[in-house]
């Protein structure tokens, strides 16, 4: 073993470099207007779709999957650098889709669904929603009551699921459904591919605090043939946790946060605030960016750390709750302390030439909010750590 | 990116846990709660065993330059609330002499220090909150140093052989090394109870030869001092919060209430889970710091980073470790109270989180 060193390998750095240049290229006036429609802040609009066509024919989507399905093999350290590039850019990049629900088609799905749906994910022509949550099933979501009853041709979906973001663009549900009804919980569930096509498939919006569109999705007696169903009947569970580490990573990402935290201290730099002084010369501005600096860095690390443990092919369930927490709660701080710096004028939308930084910061610290309970709510994950970390007991 | 250890790494935590586990028993750390905090005993078997050399080149006769190796020494005595007081000598004296001194007799102190004799640091000051700019004095006339000034918290200056000041010159700042007998050296009685002592010069008269440093490097050496200290201290500091928060765990697991262990509350699982983040954060930013220093003697932001932390958790840990004990917390028959006087010192010792978020803000906002 060497000495333990904490930065990216030139290797690393080179494929940063790489990615940074090649979405200076992607993202063009264009699209950037277009993702500042609030209707296509998560994508979805003509100028977003093309970007996708563009990055699937340059080899840019599929990077996790393996190689004998099409992908690069990434290893988990250069798809975080993925994942904090794309997400410095602001693009809507979907993850989900891509990095998560492709691959698991690819690997487990049927002749039909590798053919049609994984292929065309690598390509960048096809989107998905996911069908996870329910009215009554959240956190707990092994509790989920979406059915899908067994017949000669295949199954018969019926139910409700809510926050299926992307649905209103996507051309298929990544649904999971009640197979066994005996069963206990988790052990009943399947996973299934649900086109949005279908005529008993509909959805009413919900807008959202951040102005990110979501929506209620129903399912009435959808029937898909069992080419739909991806992997084997009652082992979904399996499916939706297998890569839950990796998306909870993806959350707190440290790239955005710090992007923001450049451009707000430029931004500082460069205000006057009387004959004499910049915004950047008051102390308590000074403060505030020492608070986010240091929050930063750790962030920087635990990132990185738990990167590396899933580089090495391990899995340390503490350190992953750590990451979650600390990332979501840390990203609400940091919001506030450097809106803190610029005042009322965070307030304002890029509805005005007086706005900041076209509003990123007043748009960002409102999709905050949803990463506290959002990919496992904190105190699940309090519970895990004080389990798997401290070994203390299971809380009642 | 590699998180990993080295073999002799693991090794070196492993020992040392062995050795202080047998040897910081309640029994004989009582001993030292209200006597002189100095457990010479300790000090030389952790001699005889070549613990001193760690983060020491192989040519004095230690294990290899590298902070992150001494880094595990300080993790170790604070996680086992060892009575040896050991940041002056170890971290600030033997590892600035190691890198910026020329002198056969100054690096000969090193030697010394490995065999267990301790020299110290003097280089606080009251009052004065930037130690980059010391207000103890040293007028320079031909070969001869007048030194005249007031420091404190100098570790174990009552039985140093002699000790490293800071003090500003013609020649801006130096760093040098005074025999104990020119000091007057008084006592004084701290939180934790650390041999901390107020260093006196009035005008002392040494050689030129006692500066350290090559001429008009000395500003540079008295920050890698100061950067040095500050990323043991946060060692020491992981150290004692990591032993906190075991005991949080441990006490919590054990201690019932309505029929059920309290750590099965959710209340006081969440605030334990709270202390376990922390302490991640503490031992990364550590790390990065320890590593960074070893490859560039300036790493200011990493150090203030790593500090500001320790400072937080410190505060953090402590508070939440003596609430969630209740009044075992604060009974001296058990083990907590000492740990959350050290994690006191620890906090405010190198500067505070508030007076180093202030010195960070400074640096990184700094129009470039």
């Amino acid at each position: 073993m060497g000495e333990m060193l904490i930065q990216l390998s030139p290797k690393q750095a080179k494929l940063k470099e790489e990615l940074q240049e090649y979405f200076e290229g992607l993202i063009t006036p264009d699209l950037q207007a277009e993702l500042r429609d609030p209707e296509h802040f998560e994508g979805g609009g003509p100028e977003f779709k093309k970007a996708m066509r563009t990055m699937g024919a340059d080899g840019w989507i599929g990077l996790s999957w393996k190689k004998e399905l099409g992908g690069k093999n990434l290893s988990p350290m250069e798809q975080y650098i993925f994942v904090e590039t794309v997400m410095r850019t602001g693009f809507p990049f979907p993850f989900l889709t891509t990095e998560s629900v492709g691959p698991m088609i690819a690997e487990h799905g049927s002749d039909w669904a590798k053919e049609e749906v994984a292929t065309k994910i690598l390509k960048g022509e096809l989107f998905f929603g996911i069908g996870y949550s329910e009215p009554n099933s959240g956190t707990d979501l092994a509790s989920l009551q979406t059915k899908a009853i067994r017949n000669r041709e295949g199954y018969l979906i019926n139910g409700q699921k809510m926050w299926t973001s992307l649905a209103n663009f996507s051309d298929y549900i990544w649904l999971a459904a009640r197979t066994d009804f005996e069963a206990k919980n988790h052990k009943g569930i399947s996973m299934f591919i649900v086109p949005t096509n279908d005529p008993g498939f509909s959805m009413t919006a919900i807008n959202t605090l951040g102005d990110v569109r979501t929506n209620a999705t129903f399912y009435d007696n959808i029937h898909v043939p069992e080419s739909h169903l991806v992997g084997q009947p009652n082992e979904g569970w399996s499916l939706i946790t297998s890569q839950l580490n990796l998306e909870r990573l993806a959350l707190v990402n440290h790239g955005p946060v710090e992007e923001l935290y450049k451009n707000v201290l430029s931004l500082a730099q460069s205000t006057k605030i009387n004959d004499n002084q910049y915004l950047i010369d008051l102390t308590w501005v000074q403060h505030n960016f020492a608070q986010v600096y240091s929050g930063i860095e750790a962030l920087k690390l635990i990132c990185w750390k738990q990167t590396w443990i899933m580089e090495s092919g391990r899995l340390n369930m503490a350190e992953a709750s750590v990451a979650k927490v600390y990332g979501s709660e840390f990203f609400i701080e940091a919001y506030r302390l450097l809106m803190e710096i610029m005042g009322e004028l965070s307030l304002l939308k890029n509805d005005s030439e007086l706005s900041i930084l076209n509003a990123k910061l007043e748009r960002m610290y409102r999709t905050a909010s949803i990463l506290t309970f959002g990919g496992g709510t904190n105190e699940v994950q309090r519970d895990i750590i004080a389990m798997a970390g401290l070994l203390m007991p299971r809380t009642r | 990116m590699d998180f990993s250890e080295m073999n002799h790494q693991g090794e070196i935590r492993d020992s040392l846990d062995r050795i202080l586990v047998e040897h910081c028993v309640p029994e004989n750390l009582k001993n030292f709660d209200a006597a002189f905090k100095h457990d010479a005993e300790l000090m030389s078997f952790l001699a005889s065993q070549g613990y001193l050399g760690l983060g020491i080149h192989e040519k004095y006769g230690g294990s290899g330059e590298n902070l992150y190796d001494l880094g595990i020494l300080f993790e170790k005595l604070g996680f086992h609330a060892a009575p040896l007081s050991l940041i002056g000598c170890l971290a600030e004296v033997a590892q600035t002499i190691q890198k910026f001194s020329e002198h056969e007799s100054h690096q000969a102190l090193i030697a010394s220090i490995l065999k267990g004799d301790i020299h110290t640091s003097a280089i606080l000051e009251p009052l004065n909150q930037d130690p980059e700019n010391p207000l103890t004095r040293a007028e320079i006339a031909g070969d001869k140093l007048t030194i005249t000034g007031t420091k404190y918290l100098s570790e174990l200056a009552s039985i140093s052989k002699s000790l490293l000041v800071s003090a500003n010159s013609d020649e801006g700042v130096l760093l040098v090394l005074v025999d104990k007998e020119h000091a007057n050296v008084s006592e004084l009685t701290t939180t934790a109870n650390t041999p901390a002592f107020k260093v006196d010069f009035d005008g002392v008269s040494i050689d030129r030869s006692a500066i350290i440093h090559a001429q008009g490097r000395g500003l540079e050496a008295l920050k890698y001092l100061l950067q040095t200290s500050m990323v043991m201290r946060s060692y020491l500091a992981l150290g004692i919060t990591e032993k906190m928060t075991a005991l949080i765990a441990a006490y919590t697991s054990e201690r019932e209430q309505f029929g059920r262990v309290i750590g099965s509350f959710q209340a006081v699982s969440h605030r334990a889970a709270d202390c376990f983040i922390d302490l991640e954060c503490l031992r990364l930013v550590s790390q990065q710091a320890a590593i960074n220093l070893n490859t560039n003697h300036d790493c200011e932001n990493d150090a203030l980073v790593a500090k500001i932390w320790a400072g937080n958790a410190c505060h953090r840990i402590s508070y939440s470790a003596q609430h969630l004990h209740g009044g075992m917390g604060v009974d001296k028959d058990y083990v907590l109270w000492r740990y959350c006087l050290l994690a006191k010192e620890c906090e405010l010792i190198n500067g505070s989180a508030s007076q180093n978020i202030d010195r960070l803000g400074l640096n990184i906002t700094a129009n470039q």
